[in-house]
């Protein structure tokens, strides 16, 4: 019987039951909801179409896939397991379609000024866990049974038990990787990171695994494997997502223009909570104001999206606060600070040595940081980024049923990094980049001073 | 010279006698430390074991390259991989917080860990903290779990000067 069908660029036909499936109709209904609409205004990837212009695909078109997906991804649950569960499957497909609902606009910024902040309302999973237990989605999650909202919202944020069914909302092969590095790599245009993905859902499979804390064993769980003829597919898959991080996550321009909008959201957020509201370019009643001001309000959190932000830049382009207006032209025209790859330098003299050149970064930091305060008053202006990807988390990160295992010959369940040359081979993406104006050349000099700094310092003592 | 947060890592290792087993229970105790106000004082995080701080991982690699430290990796009977952590050079204990020190590192991990997540939980507002560590870890409270992680938590707090600073839960 014909349902509610979505088209999606990724997944061609996206579905939902609504005439047979009672779940199926509440979810339709949540994505029917003003908090979920929203998604529809926050891009996936930020500041990613200064780099891709194509990169303009949404978190509702994300979040949508996920839910495709992890139905797909519970197809192996119900084949595998003895007895599946319906409320865990209920629970799981829930949790996908609103893993994302929480987001702030641009957030790869927008969480780190958050956190710089201490401020919860710039989590996405206390937000998307406030929308998901109290908003308007929650009365239609009730319908399901009592409890359930606050069950999906637990799972969305790694509360709960972990299971089987929690793997297919978080875990290393997790429905929203699954949807997203395919989307991303779709719609930027990047040709690396293909993955075969049927071929890994069609050798999907559900195993049991013993796990434990330390040296103690605490149990055994049911948890994703893949079956020995997709050794291959799944190292594939674990380089694939590496790679879209040097090339689309992480790149230079990105990341500089995220760092250019997280001070320019610090610098607001001061100014607002200072009462300094009329030096920001922003009328009083500004989405933006409105959420600083008033405590950071969720209600006002729905009113942020990207739109808000771009919306707003011509105005703040105009501020008497100098700092906020140079900051919101330079996004506004594309007009970014230079990028300097302070590690790629010291890696050339320090022969790839990690531990000296992470002792070496520690100390510039330190110099950068003291710099910005005792010259630049009003914000920072050198900016810096310091990230790093591995190509596949320990065990420490998610614990067991957070890893890829695949079934050998003989049955034993392993984790891919035990048995796979590439998959241990691969070094962790590191960047760290200073970012400063290009006519800046007191700045730029300061950086090249430090760096070479360190590799005297380095060349003195042997290294 | 090594930074604040990896010669203290070093210290802790001294009041544990020179020896330490796994990355959980370094990660726990540098927590309940840093709650107590007697350790670095690292920012954490809610991760999959509980208390998680980034920064702590840092200073133990920092701790490592300064060569005050060392770190070895085996495998569990489970199959899963441990640390062990031995000092390498002779450093500064803490005598206030040694008991402290030598009652976690002889704790069970697994109460180590739901204890230090409650303390968490309650540090973030949790007003039921045992309850929700019980619903968050099910299988790790169960049997008995979450009593004996009570009473180890009981113990700790005993320890002369621990009482006021950290709280009942």
């Amino acid at each position: 019987m014909v349902g509610q069908r979505v088209r999606d660029p990724l997944h061609n036909l996206i579905e939902f039951q609504t005439s047979t499936e009672d779940l199926h109709h509440v979810l339709w209904q949540v994505l029917q909801t003003r908090p979920f609409q929203r998604l529809r205004r926050v891009r996936q990837l930020g500041f990613s179409d200064v780099v891709y212009p194509g990169a303009t695909h949404t978190r509702f078109a994300h979040s949508l896939g996920v839910f495709h997906t992890a139905a797909r991804l519970i197809e192996t649950i119900k084949k595998s397991a003895p007895r599946p569960q319906k409320q865990k499957i209920d629970q799981t497909l829930a949790a996908a379609l609103l893993h994302d609902v929480g987001h702030g606009p641009l957030s790869h910024a927008f969480e780190p000024f958050g956190k710089r902040f201490k401020l919860e309302m710039a989590k996405h999973e206390t937000v998307s866990e406030r929308l998901i237990t109290d908003s308007e989605i929650t009365p239609l999650l009730e319908t399901i049974s009592k409890g359930f909202a606050g069950n999906v919202a637990d799972m969305v944020c790694g509360k709960g038990e972990k299971s089987v069914y929690s793997a297919v909302v978080s875990s290393q092969f997790d429905a929203d990787r699954l949807d997203y590095m395919r989307r991303d790599r779709l719609m930027t245009g990047t040709q690396n990171s293909a993955i075969d993905f049927e071929w890994l859902v069609a050798n999907l499979e559900v195993g049991e695994l013993p796990y434990g804390v330390d040296e103690v064993q605490t149990g055994v769980r049911d948890t994703f494997v893949l079956g020995p003829k997709a050794f291959f597919a799944a190292e594939t898959y674990i380089l694939a997502l590496f790679q879209l991080y040097p090339t689309v996550y992480f790149h230079k321009a990105t990341r500089g223009a995220e760092k250019i909008f997280e001070e320019l959201l610090c610098r607001l957020y001061l100014l607002t909570v200072d009462g300094s509201i009329d030096q920001t370019g922003l009328p009083e009643n500004h989405s933006l104001i409105k959420f600083f001001r008033d405590g950071l309000k969720l209600e006002d959190f729905l009113e942020l999206d990207d739109t808000v932000i771009w919306g707003s830049l011509s105005l703040l382009a105009t501020a008497k606060d100098k700092y906020v207006a140079e900051f919101a032209t330079r996004l506004r025209d594309r007009m970014l600070f230079k990028a300097i790859d302070v590690r790629a330098r010291l890696e050339i003299c320090f022969d790839g040595d990690e531990d000296r050149i992470d002792h070496a970064l520690n100390r510039i930091t330190s110099e950068i940081s003291a710099r910005n305060e005792a010259k630049f008053a009003d914000g920072p202006r050198i900016l810096f980024d310091r990230a790093e990807r591995s190509p596949y988390k320990t065990l420490e990160s998610g614990g067991p049923l957070n890893q890829i295992h695949i079934r050998q010959a003989d049955d034993a369940l392993v984790d891919i990094r035990d048995i796979s040359d590439v998959v241990r081979s691969i070094k962790s993406f590191k960047l760290y980049r200073a970012y400063v104006a290009r006519d800046d050349c007191d700045s730029q000099k300061f950086v090249d001073d430090l760096i070479q700094s360190e590799i005297s310092d380095g060349q003195l003592r042997g290294i | 010279m090594a930074n604040y947060a990896a010669s203290e890592i070093a210290s802790v290792l001294k009041d544990a006698g020179g020896e330490l087993i796994g990355r959980t229970r370094l990660q726990k105790l540098l927590y309940f430390l840093r709650e107590a106000g007697m350790g670095p004082d690292l920012s954490f995080e809610y991760r999959h074991y509980g208390p998680y701080s980034e920064e702590a991982v840092f200073a133990a690699k920092e701790a490592k390259y300064e060569g005050l430290i060392e770190e070895e990796e085996r495998v569990a009977n489970w199959g899963g991989p441990y640390s062990v952590y031995r000092l390498l050079q002779d450093v500064e204990g803490s005598p206030e917080r040694a008991e402290f020190v030598r009652i976690a590192r002889d704790a069970d991990a697994v109460q180590l860990e739901l204890a230090a997540t409650a303390l968490f939980l309650a540090k973030g507002g949790e007003g039921s903290p045992w309850e929700e560590a019980e619903r968050r870890k099910p299988e790790k409270a169960s049997g008995g779990g979450l009593g004996r992680s009570k009473a180890l938590y009981s113990k700790l707090r005993a320890v002369p000067g621990f009482e006021d600073r950290l709280p009942e839960l």
